[in-house]
């Protein structure tokens, strides 16, 4: 069982892992974030929140008939990987989980199963 | 910045412990000088959003809060110290972006009062005043004007297109729009925080699947029959005409006075 620091605290333990923060999707609002030098963490979660709200969005026409749920968002760049994953809470939801990994120093299959049992711990 | 965020902003830097009553409207609780609680007449409380998601009910809660506070709520209730911070700070925030506008209202400090869900995040005044206009200028951008955030939700009844996505908490809205409620009634209904509600308020107005607000109807009450309960009163005594050319009326005056010489 998790608290919100233990869970970033988790997630930065992740093997290549460089900077992680948690969002809430609602409110495009950063809860909490790892102490990345220049990194505007408000920002970067309301323009987060906005990419996954598209990709719901989208998702929703390519697949027609289907209620979309998201359960992770991966995006790889040529410096990184960037894993978003989405947490159902008790509370209004979903929160959101990010981190930034390091192209060469990453296991992406390692770091999302990381992830997926973090969450449980976090959320019951 | 208000009234109160002075207020707030001075408390916080004298490291106050307490409680600070705002009028009717809510309470914000402080723990030397940062915000642990806040609760507003506006919003859902953090207790009424755990019990609507069917984590234990509001009775439950209550006795919890008596016997052994949140820790025995963390050991007793299915959730997590993570869900428990993260629902402490939604229903904050959500206090927050109505109570700090707040004005008029003589607040009054009662040191070292605490809530018993304070103590789970704690916030710095600065902190919170700054996500609260974050908040204002994000409505803002979805949807210009403040008038759907206080009108009655009423959806068109037709879609003015072939097909529309919705999010969870319109399609929560949609379903629960019953024409009269407001989107904070809506809040309470759904047992959702208020600024969700708002955001997707506010995106459907964007989207255009709002109908165009009334002006506010002026005078023009609807008709009762007058055995109807909210009929209008029926004037007492006989009914009174003032106007001139009641010639009965002036026959009678003209006669009392005759007889009165």
């Amino acid at each position: 069982m998790l608290g919100i620091d233990g869970c970033l605290a988790e997630v930065m333990s992740i093997p290549g892992a460089l900077d992680a923060m948690l969002v809430d999707h609602t409110s495009g609002m950063a809860v909490a974030f790892s102490t990345a030098v220049g990194v505007d963490a408000d920002r970067s979660a309301a323009a987060l929140t906005e990419a996954l709200r598209a990709t719901t969005d989208g998702l929703a026409r390519t697949c027609p008939g289907d209620v979309v749920r998201i359960d992770d968002m991966l995006v790889t760049t040529d410096k990184g990987h960037h894993l978003l994953r989405l947490l159902e809470t008790v509370f209004e939801g979903p929160l959101v989980i990010y981190v930034r990994l390091d192209l060469e120093r990453s296991n992406l299959a390692l770091a999302r199963h990381r992830l997926s049992t973090i969450s449980s711990r976090l959320a019951t | 910045m208000t009234k109160l965020d002075t207020l707030l902003a001075g408390l916080a830097r004298e490291r106050s412990t307490g409680a600070l009553q705002v009028g009717r409207s809510g309470t914000i609780f402080l723990s030397e000088g940062r915000v642990t609680y806040m609760e507003c007449a506006q919003t859902p409380s953090v207790e009424r959003l755990l019990a609507a998601r069917g984590l234990m009910s509001e009775a439950a809660l209550r006795r919890v809060q008596g016997d052994g506070g949140c820790e025995k709520l963390l050991t007793e209730g299915a959730l997590t110290p993570g869900e428990l911070q993260y629902a402490v700070l939604g229903g904050v925030l959500d206090a927050a972006f109505f109570l700090l506008p707040v004005s008029g209202a003589r607040p009054k400090f009662r040191p070292g009062e605490q809530h018993w869900l304070g103590g789970q995040w704690f916030f710095d005044v600065p902190g919170l005043v700054r996500e609260c206009a974050r908040r204002r200028a994000q409505l803002a951008e979805i949807w210009p004007s403040a008038d759907v955030d206080s009108l009655p939700v009423r959806p068109l009844p037709r879609l003015p297109g072939h097909g529309v996505t919705l999010s969870r908490v319109q399609w929560e809205v949609i379903v629960r729009a019953d024409h009269k409620a407001t989107p904070l009634e809506l809040a309470k209904q759904l047992g959702r925080p208020a600024y969700p509600v708002l955001v997707a308020v506010r995106r459907l107005a964007a989207s255009g699947l709002l109908a165009a607000p009334d002006l506010p109807q002026r005078g023009a009450p609807a008709e009762h029959p007058p055995h109807d309960p909210k009929a209008r009163a029926q004037p007492l005594g006989p009914p009174v005409t003032g106007d001139p050319t009641d010639l009965a009326l002036l026959m009678r005056l003209k006669k009392a006075l005759e007889e009165l010489s």
